[in-house]
Protein backbone atom coordinates (compact mmCIF):
# COMPACT_ATOMS: atom_id res chain seq x y z
CA UNK A 1 0.00 0.00 0.00
CA UNK A 2 2.82 2.68 1.12
CA UNK A 3 4.24 1.81 -2.48
CA UNK A 4 1.40 2.99 -4.55
CA UNK A 5 0.79 6.06 -2.02
CA UNK A 6 4.44 6.90 -3.17
CA UNK A 7 3.61 6.17 -6.34
CA UNK A 8 0.61 8.31 -6.29
CA UNK A 9 2.31 11.11 -4.86
CA UNK A 10 5.09 11.30 -7.53
CA UNK A 11 2.57 11.12 -10.52
CA UNK A 12 1.50 14.01 -8.87
CA UNK A 13 4.49 15.90 -9.07
CA UNK A 14 5.62 14.85 -12.40
CA UNK A 15 2.26 16.00 -13.81
CA UNK A 16 2.47 19.83 -11.79
CA UNK A 17 5.31 20.04 -14.46
CA UNK A 18 2.56 20.23 -17.16
CA UNK A 19 1.34 24.36 -16.21
CA UNK A 20 1.28 25.80 -19.36
CA UNK A 21 -0.48 22.96 -20.83
CA UNK A 22 -2.88 23.45 -18.51
CA UNK A 23 -3.14 27.25 -18.97
CA UNK A 24 -4.12 26.88 -22.76
CA UNK A 25 -6.59 23.91 -21.22
CA UNK A 26 -8.42 26.71 -19.19
CA UNK A 27 -9.00 28.78 -22.68
CA UNK A 28 -10.22 26.36 -24.44
CA UNK A 29 -12.65 25.35 -21.45
CA UNK A 30 -13.98 29.21 -21.32
CA UNK A 31 -14.55 29.03 -24.93
CA UNK A 32 -16.29 26.22 -24.86
CA UNK A 33 -18.38 27.16 -21.80
CA UNK A 34 -18.64 30.40 -23.19
CA UNK A 35 -19.96 28.65 -26.34
CA UNK A 36 -22.49 26.11 -24.80
CA UNK A 37 -24.18 28.80 -22.75
CA UNK A 38 -24.60 31.06 -25.79
CA UNK A 39 -26.45 28.60 -27.43
CA UNK A 40 -28.52 27.40 -24.86
CA UNK A 41 -29.52 30.87 -24.50
CA UNK A 42 -30.27 31.22 -27.94
CA UNK A 43 -32.74 28.41 -27.50
CA UNK A 44 -34.58 28.75 -24.30
CA UNK A 45 -34.80 32.77 -25.95
CA UNK A 46 -36.69 31.95 -29.27
CA UNK A 47 -38.62 29.08 -27.23
CA UNK A 48 -40.36 30.76 -24.48
CA UNK A 49 -43.35 29.00 -25.01
CA UNK A 50 -42.03 25.48 -24.79
CA UNK A 51 -41.07 23.86 -21.02
CA UNK A 52 -37.90 23.00 -21.07
CA UNK A 53 -36.51 19.93 -19.46
CA UNK A 54 -34.28 22.29 -17.19
CA UNK A 55 -34.38 25.64 -15.49
CA UNK A 56 -32.01 27.80 -16.50
CA UNK A 57 -29.89 28.05 -13.39
CA UNK A 58 -29.39 24.84 -13.09
CA UNK A 59 -28.41 24.29 -16.64
CA UNK A 60 -25.77 26.99 -16.72
CA UNK A 61 -24.48 25.73 -13.83
CA UNK A 62 -24.32 22.26 -15.51
CA UNK A 63 -22.31 23.92 -18.27
CA UNK A 64 -19.89 25.65 -16.19
CA UNK A 65 -19.33 22.83 -13.82
CA UNK A 66 -19.01 20.45 -16.95
CA UNK A 67 -15.96 22.46 -18.13
CA UNK A 68 -14.61 22.83 -15.09
CA UNK A 69 -14.38 19.22 -13.51
CA UNK A 70 -13.74 18.05 -17.70
CA UNK A 71 -10.24 16.44 -17.11
CA UNK A 72 -11.50 14.39 -14.34
CA UNK A 73 -14.79 13.57 -16.62
CA UNK A 74 -13.62 13.26 -19.91
CA UNK A 75 -14.18 9.66 -20.50
CA UNK A 76 -10.80 8.59 -21.87
CA UNK A 77 -7.26 9.91 -21.48
CA UNK A 78 -5.05 8.33 -24.09
CA UNK A 79 -1.78 7.03 -22.41
CA UNK A 80 0.75 6.47 -25.24
CA UNK A 81 3.10 4.48 -22.72
CA UNK A 82 0.78 2.04 -22.20
CA UNK A 83 0.12 1.31 -25.84
CA UNK A 84 3.07 1.62 -27.28
CA UNK A 85 4.16 -1.22 -24.26
CA UNK A 86 3.38 -3.96 -26.21
CA UNK A 87 4.87 -2.62 -29.35
CA UNK A 88 8.18 -1.52 -28.03
CA UNK A 89 8.52 -4.69 -26.06
CA UNK A 90 8.41 -2.77 -22.19
CA UNK A 91 5.82 -5.05 -21.46
CA UNK A 92 8.42 -7.32 -20.10
CA UNK A 93 9.45 -5.04 -17.25
CA UNK A 94 5.71 -4.76 -16.02
CA UNK A 95 5.83 -8.12 -15.41
CA UNK A 96 8.92 -8.47 -12.99
CA UNK A 97 7.75 -5.66 -11.09
CA UNK A 98 6.08 -6.80 -7.57
CA UNK A 99 3.64 -4.34 -7.60
CA UNK A 100 0.38 -5.27 -9.75
CA UNK A 101 -0.10 -3.64 -13.06
CA UNK A 102 -3.48 -3.00 -13.02
CA UNK A 103 -3.49 -1.09 -9.71
CA UNK A 104 -0.24 0.87 -11.17
CA UNK A 105 -1.50 2.47 -13.87
CA UNK A 106 -4.96 2.78 -12.54
CA UNK A 107 -3.03 5.20 -10.00
CA UNK A 108 -1.01 7.02 -12.88
CA UNK A 109 -3.80 7.72 -14.47
CA UNK A 110 -5.65 9.01 -11.04
CA UNK A 111 -2.96 11.46 -10.67
CA UNK A 112 -2.96 12.52 -13.86
CA UNK A 113 -6.80 13.33 -14.04
CA UNK A 114 -6.82 14.74 -10.10
CA UNK A 115 -3.58 17.40 -11.42
CA UNK A 116 -4.88 18.54 -14.31
CA UNK A 117 -8.13 19.19 -12.30
CA UNK A 118 -6.73 21.37 -10.06
CA UNK A 119 -4.90 22.95 -11.92
CA UNK A 120 -7.46 24.02 -13.92
CA UNK A 121 -11.45 24.02 -12.71
CA UNK A 122 -10.64 26.60 -9.59
CA UNK A 123 -9.89 30.10 -12.46
CA UNK A 124 -12.97 28.58 -14.23
CA UNK A 125 -15.04 28.50 -10.93
CA UNK A 126 -14.00 32.00 -10.11
CA UNK A 127 -15.02 33.49 -13.44
CA UNK A 128 -17.79 31.53 -13.78
CA UNK A 129 -18.97 33.05 -10.49
CA UNK A 130 -18.12 36.60 -11.17
CA UNK A 131 -19.84 36.91 -14.15
CA UNK A 132 -23.79 38.18 -13.99
CA UNK A 133 -27.22 36.63 -13.99
CA UNK A 134 -27.64 34.22 -17.74
CA UNK A 135 -24.20 33.70 -17.60
CA UNK A 136 -23.78 32.96 -13.76
CA UNK A 137 -22.12 29.75 -12.33
CA UNK A 138 -24.08 29.50 -9.29
CA UNK A 139 -23.44 28.46 -5.53
CA UNK A 140 -25.29 24.84 -4.98
CA UNK A 141 -28.87 25.44 -2.49
CA UNK A 142 -28.29 23.67 0.47
CA UNK A 143 -24.63 22.01 2.70
CA UNK A 144 -26.23 18.80 0.97
CA UNK A 145 -26.59 19.02 -2.59
CA UNK A 146 -23.01 20.25 -2.20
CA UNK A 147 -22.12 17.14 0.08
CA UNK A 148 -23.67 14.86 -2.60
CA UNK A 149 -21.63 16.83 -5.34
CA UNK A 150 -18.49 16.61 -3.76
CA UNK A 151 -18.88 12.63 -2.95
CA UNK A 152 -20.24 11.76 -6.57
CA UNK A 153 -17.59 13.79 -8.25
CA UNK A 154 -15.04 11.27 -6.62
CA UNK A 155 -16.47 8.08 -6.99
CA UNK A 156 -16.96 9.52 -10.44
CA UNK A 157 -13.35 10.10 -11.25
CA UNK A 158 -12.29 6.75 -9.81
CA UNK A 159 -14.84 5.11 -11.93
CA UNK A 160 -14.11 7.33 -15.43
CA UNK A 161 -10.52 6.06 -14.63
CA UNK A 162 -11.35 2.31 -14.49
CA UNK A 163 -13.15 2.23 -17.80
CA UNK A 164 -10.75 4.45 -19.16
CA UNK A 165 -7.91 1.82 -18.23
CA UNK A 166 -9.91 -1.20 -18.89
CA UNK A 167 -10.48 0.39 -22.84
CA UNK A 168 -6.38 0.80 -22.81
CA UNK A 169 -6.13 -2.97 -21.74
CA UNK A 170 -8.39 -3.95 -24.45
CA UNK A 171 -6.86 -1.81 -27.17
CA UNK A 172 -3.53 -2.53 -26.07
CA UNK A 173 -4.00 -6.13 -27.70
CA UNK A 174 -5.40 -5.14 -31.14
CA UNK A 175 -3.69 -4.07 -34.26
CA UNK A 176 -5.85 -0.60 -34.38
CA UNK A 177 -7.14 0.93 -31.03
CA UNK A 178 -8.78 3.82 -33.13
CA UNK A 179 -11.85 1.99 -33.92
CA UNK A 180 -12.57 0.67 -30.38
CA UNK A 181 -11.68 3.96 -28.85
CA UNK A 182 -14.35 6.02 -30.91
CA UNK A 183 -16.65 3.68 -30.64
CA UNK A 184 -16.48 3.69 -26.88
CA UNK A 185 -15.99 7.55 -27.26
CA UNK A 186 -19.31 8.46 -28.29
CA UNK A 187 -20.90 6.11 -26.39
CA UNK A 188 -19.77 7.40 -23.30
CA UNK A 189 -20.16 11.35 -24.66
CA UNK A 190 -23.36 10.93 -25.68
CA UNK A 191 -24.97 9.02 -22.84
CA UNK A 192 -22.66 10.98 -19.84
CA UNK A 193 -24.46 14.39 -21.11
CA UNK A 194 -21.30 15.92 -22.43
CA UNK A 195 -22.53 17.31 -25.40
CA UNK A 196 -26.38 17.14 -24.60
CA UNK A 197 -27.55 16.73 -20.99
CA UNK A 198 -29.73 13.82 -20.63
CA UNK A 199 -32.86 15.47 -19.41
CA UNK A 200 -32.65 16.63 -23.14
CA UNK A 201 -32.99 13.27 -24.73
CA UNK A 202 -35.72 11.00 -25.94
CA UNK A 203 -37.64 9.42 -23.38
CA UNK A 204 -35.97 5.82 -24.81
CA UNK A 205 -32.25 7.38 -25.20
CA UNK A 206 -33.06 8.45 -21.30
CA UNK A 207 -34.32 5.27 -20.29
CA UNK A 208 -31.11 3.64 -22.48
CA UNK A 209 -28.98 5.67 -19.77
CA UNK A 210 -30.13 4.53 -16.92
CA UNK A 211 -28.69 1.38 -17.45
CA UNK A 212 -25.16 2.78 -18.69
CA UNK A 213 -22.58 3.87 -15.94
CA UNK A 214 -21.92 7.01 -18.16
CA UNK A 215 -24.95 8.75 -16.24
CA UNK A 216 -22.97 8.64 -12.91
CA UNK A 217 -19.83 9.98 -14.64
CA UNK A 218 -20.74 13.94 -15.88
CA UNK A 219 -24.63 13.71 -15.83
CA UNK A 220 -25.23 12.80 -11.88
CA UNK A 221 -22.84 15.29 -10.11
CA UNK A 222 -23.10 18.35 -12.20
CA UNK A 223 -27.37 17.81 -11.68
CA UNK A 224 -26.35 16.86 -7.96
CA UNK A 225 -25.27 20.13 -7.42
CA UNK A 226 -27.68 22.80 -8.54
CA UNK A 227 -30.81 20.62 -6.74
CA UNK A 228 -31.35 19.41 -10.26
CA UNK A 229 -31.33 16.34 -8.72
CA UNK A 230 -32.56 16.22 -4.96
CA UNK A 231 -30.69 15.17 -1.87
CA UNK A 232 -33.07 11.65 -1.96
CA UNK A 233 -32.43 10.90 -4.75
CA UNK A 234 -28.83 11.73 -4.88
CA UNK A 235 -27.89 9.46 -1.87
CA UNK A 236 -29.80 6.39 -4.07
CA UNK A 237 -27.84 7.29 -6.70
CA UNK A 238 -24.69 7.39 -5.08
CA UNK A 239 -25.32 3.66 -3.81
CA UNK A 240 -25.14 3.52 -7.77
CA UNK A 241 -22.14 5.11 -8.70
CA UNK A 242 -20.40 2.93 -6.07
CA UNK A 243 -21.68 -0.29 -7.12
CA UNK A 244 -20.34 0.57 -10.92
CA UNK A 245 -17.02 1.57 -9.65
CA UNK A 246 -16.25 -1.62 -7.35
CA UNK A 247 -17.64 -3.35 -10.70
CA UNK A 248 -15.10 -1.85 -13.26
CA UNK A 249 -12.48 -1.67 -11.02
CA UNK A 250 -12.73 -5.91 -10.31
CA UNK A 251 -13.77 -6.15 -14.24
CA UNK A 252 -10.29 -4.26 -15.04
CA UNK A 253 -8.29 -6.09 -12.42
CA UNK A 254 -9.42 -9.22 -14.05
CA UNK A 255 -9.28 -8.39 -17.25
CA UNK A 256 -5.48 -7.37 -16.77
CA UNK A 257 -4.83 -10.50 -15.74
CA UNK A 258 -6.27 -12.46 -17.86
CA UNK A 259 -4.60 -10.18 -20.35
CA UNK A 260 -1.19 -10.12 -19.33
CA UNK A 261 -1.21 -14.12 -19.25
CA UNK A 262 -1.86 -13.84 -22.89
CA UNK A 263 0.71 -11.68 -23.75
CA UNK A 264 3.54 -12.00 -25.97
CA UNK A 265 6.57 -10.06 -25.16
CA UNK A 266 8.28 -9.25 -28.48
CA UNK A 267 10.84 -6.39 -29.47
CA UNK A 268 13.38 -5.83 -27.05
CA UNK B 1 2.09 19.86 -60.11
CA UNK B 2 -1.43 18.42 -60.13
CA UNK B 3 -0.07 15.95 -61.46
CA UNK B 4 2.84 15.30 -58.57
CA UNK B 5 0.04 15.50 -55.97
CA UNK B 6 -1.83 13.16 -57.91
CA UNK B 7 1.25 10.73 -57.51
CA UNK B 8 1.67 11.74 -54.07
CA UNK B 9 -2.20 11.32 -53.14
CA UNK B 10 -1.91 7.61 -54.83
CA UNK B 11 0.82 6.82 -52.61
CA UNK B 12 -0.84 8.06 -49.40
CA UNK B 13 -4.17 5.61 -50.05
CA UNK B 14 -1.37 2.71 -51.06
CA UNK B 15 0.23 3.38 -47.70
CA UNK B 16 -3.02 3.61 -45.73
CA UNK B 17 -4.52 0.25 -47.55
CA UNK B 18 -1.60 -1.72 -46.46
CA UNK B 19 -2.83 -2.19 -42.87
CA UNK B 20 -6.41 -3.32 -44.48
CA UNK B 21 -8.06 -4.06 -40.87
CA UNK B 22 -6.38 -0.74 -39.07
CA UNK B 23 -8.50 1.02 -42.40
CA UNK B 24 -11.59 -0.17 -42.11
CA UNK B 25 -11.57 0.01 -38.08
CA UNK B 26 -10.66 3.82 -38.62
CA UNK B 27 -13.34 4.07 -41.47
CA UNK B 28 -16.06 2.75 -39.09
CA UNK B 29 -14.76 5.34 -36.20
CA UNK B 30 -15.25 8.03 -38.35
CA UNK B 31 -18.66 7.70 -38.78
CA UNK B 32 -18.86 7.43 -34.71
CA UNK B 33 -17.00 10.86 -34.46
CA UNK B 34 -19.15 12.42 -37.14
CA UNK B 35 -22.84 10.96 -35.20
CA UNK B 36 -22.30 12.59 -31.83
CA UNK B 37 -22.10 16.36 -33.47
CA UNK B 38 -25.17 15.09 -35.76
CA UNK B 39 -26.68 13.73 -32.19
CA UNK B 40 -26.48 17.41 -30.61
CA UNK B 41 -28.51 19.07 -33.07
CA UNK B 42 -30.97 16.54 -33.58
CA UNK B 43 -31.46 16.03 -29.80
CA UNK B 44 -32.19 19.98 -28.79
CA UNK B 45 -34.41 20.28 -31.81
CA UNK B 46 -36.36 17.67 -30.57
CA UNK B 47 -36.93 19.69 -27.63
CA UNK B 48 -37.11 22.94 -29.35
CA UNK B 49 -38.66 23.87 -32.78
CA UNK B 50 -36.33 26.77 -33.57
CA UNK B 51 -33.09 28.58 -32.62
CA UNK B 52 -33.35 32.63 -32.78
CA UNK B 53 -36.08 31.70 -36.57
CA UNK B 54 -33.54 29.09 -37.39
CA UNK B 55 -35.48 25.87 -38.64
CA UNK B 56 -33.59 22.79 -38.05
CA UNK B 57 -32.67 21.66 -41.68
CA UNK B 58 -31.55 25.51 -41.96
CA UNK B 59 -29.04 24.62 -39.11
CA UNK B 60 -28.44 21.31 -40.42
CA UNK B 61 -27.32 22.89 -43.82
CA UNK B 62 -25.56 25.58 -42.15
CA UNK B 63 -23.65 22.54 -40.00
CA UNK B 64 -23.05 20.44 -43.10
CA UNK B 65 -21.42 23.51 -45.13
CA UNK B 66 -18.96 23.90 -42.26
CA UNK B 67 -17.79 20.14 -41.84
CA UNK B 68 -17.52 19.65 -45.81
CA UNK B 69 -14.97 22.12 -45.36
CA UNK B 70 -13.23 21.30 -42.22
CA UNK B 71 -13.10 17.47 -43.45
CA UNK B 72 -12.07 18.63 -47.16
CA UNK B 73 -9.08 20.27 -45.07
CA UNK B 74 -7.97 17.36 -42.88
CA UNK B 75 -8.55 14.28 -45.66
CA UNK B 76 -6.63 16.67 -48.56
CA UNK B 77 -4.57 19.25 -46.88
CA UNK B 78 -3.59 17.07 -43.61
CA UNK B 79 0.10 18.23 -43.94
CA UNK B 80 -0.20 21.44 -43.10
CA UNK B 81 -2.03 20.55 -40.00
CA UNK B 82 0.99 18.54 -38.80
CA UNK B 83 3.33 21.23 -39.78
CA UNK B 84 4.24 21.23 -36.39
CA UNK B 85 6.10 17.76 -36.96
CA UNK B 86 7.86 18.68 -39.78
CA UNK B 87 9.63 22.07 -37.82
CA UNK B 88 10.21 19.88 -34.58
CA UNK B 89 11.76 17.10 -36.41
CA UNK B 90 13.68 19.23 -39.35
CA UNK B 91 12.32 17.63 -42.03
CA UNK B 92 11.55 20.41 -43.21
CA UNK B 93 15.03 21.15 -44.48
CA UNK B 94 14.54 18.63 -46.87
CA UNK B 95 12.00 20.18 -48.69
CA UNK B 96 14.18 23.68 -48.77
CA UNK B 97 16.09 21.78 -51.52
CA UNK B 98 13.28 20.83 -54.20
CA UNK B 99 12.07 22.38 -56.69
CA UNK B 100 8.76 22.71 -55.68
CA UNK B 101 7.10 25.42 -53.47
CA UNK B 102 7.43 24.75 -49.29
CA UNK B 103 3.62 24.76 -49.08
CA UNK B 104 2.82 22.27 -51.63
CA UNK B 105 5.35 20.00 -50.66
CA UNK B 106 4.12 19.85 -47.11
CA UNK B 107 0.02 19.64 -48.47
CA UNK B 108 1.71 16.39 -50.26
CA UNK B 109 3.35 14.96 -47.21
CA UNK B 110 0.37 13.62 -45.66
CA UNK B 111 -3.18 12.63 -46.93
CA UNK B 112 -5.62 11.21 -44.34
CA UNK B 113 -7.71 9.19 -46.54
CA UNK B 114 -10.21 7.75 -44.30
CA UNK B 115 -11.66 11.22 -43.56
CA UNK B 116 -13.50 11.18 -46.76
CA UNK B 117 -15.73 9.60 -45.12
CA UNK B 118 -16.45 12.64 -43.34
CA UNK B 119 -17.25 14.47 -46.37
CA UNK B 120 -19.32 11.90 -47.83
CA UNK B 121 -21.01 12.28 -44.41
CA UNK B 122 -21.61 16.06 -44.24
CA UNK B 123 -22.90 15.45 -47.99
CA UNK B 124 -25.15 13.55 -46.88
CA UNK B 125 -26.54 15.88 -43.72
CA UNK B 126 -26.35 18.11 -46.26
CA UNK B 127 -28.61 16.37 -48.88
CA UNK B 128 -31.07 15.91 -46.12
CA UNK B 129 -31.60 19.28 -45.57
CA UNK B 130 -31.95 20.18 -48.83
CA UNK B 131 -34.68 17.98 -49.95
CA UNK B 132 -36.43 19.42 -46.23
CA UNK B 133 -35.95 23.10 -47.17
CA UNK B 134 -38.05 23.78 -50.18
CA UNK B 135 -35.97 26.20 -51.82
CA UNK B 136 -36.76 27.72 -55.00
CA UNK B 137 -34.36 26.73 -57.36
CA UNK B 138 -32.16 29.45 -59.55
CA UNK B 139 -29.11 30.05 -60.82
CA UNK B 140 -28.31 32.13 -58.33
CA UNK B 141 -29.14 29.51 -55.39
CA UNK B 142 -26.50 27.13 -57.16
CA UNK B 143 -24.61 29.60 -57.38
CA UNK B 144 -23.90 30.60 -53.86
CA UNK B 145 -23.98 26.86 -52.60
CA UNK B 146 -21.06 26.17 -54.70
CA UNK B 147 -19.23 29.44 -52.94
CA UNK B 148 -20.00 28.85 -49.82
CA UNK B 149 -18.55 25.33 -49.63
CA UNK B 150 -15.46 26.18 -51.79
CA UNK B 151 -15.23 28.99 -48.66
CA UNK B 152 -15.74 26.63 -46.20
CA UNK B 153 -12.53 24.71 -47.30
CA UNK B 154 -10.30 27.87 -47.83
CA UNK B 155 -10.80 29.57 -44.60
CA UNK B 156 -9.84 26.06 -42.71
CA UNK B 157 -7.13 25.88 -45.12
CA UNK B 158 -5.91 29.77 -44.22
CA UNK B 159 -6.39 28.70 -40.52
CA UNK B 160 -4.34 25.89 -40.75
CA UNK B 161 -1.25 27.79 -42.88
CA UNK B 162 -2.00 30.41 -39.88
CA UNK B 163 -1.17 27.68 -37.23
CA UNK B 164 1.55 26.40 -38.77
CA UNK B 165 3.28 29.62 -39.04
CA UNK B 166 2.92 30.22 -35.66
CA UNK B 167 5.26 27.13 -35.14
CA UNK B 168 8.36 29.08 -36.60
CA UNK B 169 7.98 30.95 -33.55
CA UNK B 170 7.21 28.52 -31.01
CA UNK B 171 8.84 25.64 -32.55
CA UNK B 172 6.03 23.30 -31.45
CA UNK B 173 2.39 22.92 -32.07
CA UNK B 174 0.35 25.20 -30.14
CA UNK B 175 -3.05 23.68 -28.03
CA UNK B 176 -4.69 27.18 -28.16
CA UNK B 177 -4.50 26.97 -31.77
CA UNK B 178 -7.75 24.47 -31.76
CA UNK B 179 -9.38 27.05 -30.31
CA UNK B 180 -9.43 28.57 -33.77
CA UNK B 181 -9.79 25.59 -36.15
CA UNK B 182 -11.87 22.95 -33.67
CA UNK B 183 -13.49 25.29 -31.81
CA UNK B 184 -14.27 28.04 -34.97
CA UNK B 185 -15.75 24.44 -36.07
CA UNK B 186 -17.97 23.95 -33.42
CA UNK B 187 -19.23 27.21 -32.98
CA UNK B 188 -19.87 27.58 -36.84
CA UNK B 189 -22.05 24.87 -37.02
CA UNK B 190 -24.95 27.30 -36.50
CA UNK B 191 -25.64 30.49 -37.74
CA UNK B 192 -23.63 33.16 -35.94
CA UNK B 193 -26.54 35.34 -35.46
CA UNK B 194 -27.83 33.31 -32.49
CA UNK B 195 -24.80 34.39 -30.24
CA UNK B 196 -23.67 37.52 -28.48
CA UNK B 197 -22.87 40.78 -30.98
CA UNK B 198 -18.99 40.52 -29.99
CA UNK B 199 -18.93 37.11 -31.02
CA UNK B 200 -21.02 37.95 -34.04
CA UNK B 201 -18.63 41.07 -34.65
CA UNK B 202 -15.17 38.96 -34.39
CA UNK B 203 -16.24 36.32 -36.55
CA UNK B 204 -17.12 38.42 -39.60
CA UNK B 205 -14.54 40.50 -39.38
CA UNK B 206 -11.64 38.71 -37.46
CA UNK B 207 -12.38 34.97 -38.80
CA UNK B 208 -14.64 35.55 -41.50
CA UNK B 209 -16.70 32.61 -40.64
CA UNK B 210 -19.59 34.22 -41.24
CA UNK B 211 -19.56 34.71 -44.72
CA UNK B 212 -19.09 30.68 -45.34
CA UNK B 213 -22.45 29.84 -43.48
CA UNK B 214 -24.50 32.60 -42.74
CA UNK B 215 -25.01 35.72 -44.75
CA UNK B 216 -24.89 33.64 -47.64
CA UNK B 217 -27.36 31.02 -45.98
CA UNK B 218 -29.69 34.61 -45.50
CA UNK B 219 -29.77 34.93 -49.38
CA UNK B 220 -30.06 30.65 -50.10
CA UNK B 221 -32.85 30.74 -47.84
CA UNK B 222 -34.82 33.75 -49.31
CA UNK B 223 -34.31 36.31 -46.01
CA UNK B 224 -32.97 38.51 -48.59
CA UNK B 225 -32.06 39.09 -52.26
CA UNK B 226 -29.23 41.20 -51.81
CA UNK B 227 -26.47 39.97 -54.08
CA UNK B 228 -24.12 40.63 -52.00
CA UNK B 229 -24.79 38.12 -49.33
CA UNK B 230 -24.71 35.90 -52.55
CA UNK B 231 -20.90 37.02 -53.37
CA UNK B 232 -20.18 37.21 -49.51
CA UNK B 233 -17.96 34.18 -49.53
CA UNK B 234 -15.78 35.72 -51.71
CA UNK B 235 -14.70 37.73 -48.80
CA UNK B 236 -12.87 34.91 -47.85
CA UNK B 237 -9.99 35.32 -50.11
CA UNK B 238 -8.99 38.12 -48.79
CA UNK B 239 -8.93 36.35 -45.39
CA UNK B 240 -6.45 34.05 -47.14
CA UNK B 241 -3.82 36.94 -48.26
CA UNK B 242 -2.25 37.59 -44.63
CA UNK B 243 -2.18 34.03 -43.63
CA UNK B 244 -0.18 33.29 -46.85
CA UNK B 245 1.66 36.22 -46.40
CA UNK B 246 2.47 34.95 -42.51
CA UNK B 247 3.27 31.74 -43.99
CA UNK B 248 5.95 33.48 -46.40
CA UNK B 249 7.42 35.36 -43.32
CA UNK B 250 8.11 32.60 -41.40
CA UNK B 251 9.79 30.90 -43.66
CA UNK B 252 12.28 33.36 -44.71
CA UNK B 253 13.17 33.76 -41.00
CA UNK B 254 13.19 29.99 -40.59
CA UNK B 255 15.77 28.38 -38.71
CA UNK B 256 16.28 24.95 -38.43
CA UNK B 257 16.03 23.00 -35.37
CA UNK B 258 16.69 19.30 -36.42
CA UNK B 259 19.60 17.62 -37.16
Amino acid sequence: MRAYLNYFKLRLITNLQYRSAALAGIFTQLFFAALYIMLYLALYESNTGVKAPMDWNSLVTYLWLQQAFFAITYPYLRDNELLSMIQNGNLAYELIRPQNFFLKFYIKMLAERVVATLLRCIPIIIIGMLLPYPYKLCLPPTLGNFLVFMGSLILSCLLVTALSLIVHIITMFTIDSRGITSAYMMIAEVFMGIVVPIPFFPLWMKKVSEYLPFRFIGDFPYRAYSGNIDIMEGKTLLIGSFIWMTLALIFGYLISKYALKKAVIQGG
Amino acid sequence: MVKLYINSFKNNIKIQLEYKASFIMNSISQLFVFFTYYFVIIALFNKFDNIKGFSVYEVLLCFSIIHFGFAFNETFFRGIDKFEDLVIDGSLDRFLVRPQGILFQVLCTKIDFVKIFRILQSLVVMIIALVNLDIHWNIGKVIVLILMMMASVLIFFGLFVLTASYCFITIQGLEVKNLFTDGGKNLAQYPISIYRKGIVIFFTFIIPYGFINYYPLLYFVDRTDNMLYMLSPLLVFIFLIPCLLSFKIGMKHYNSAGS
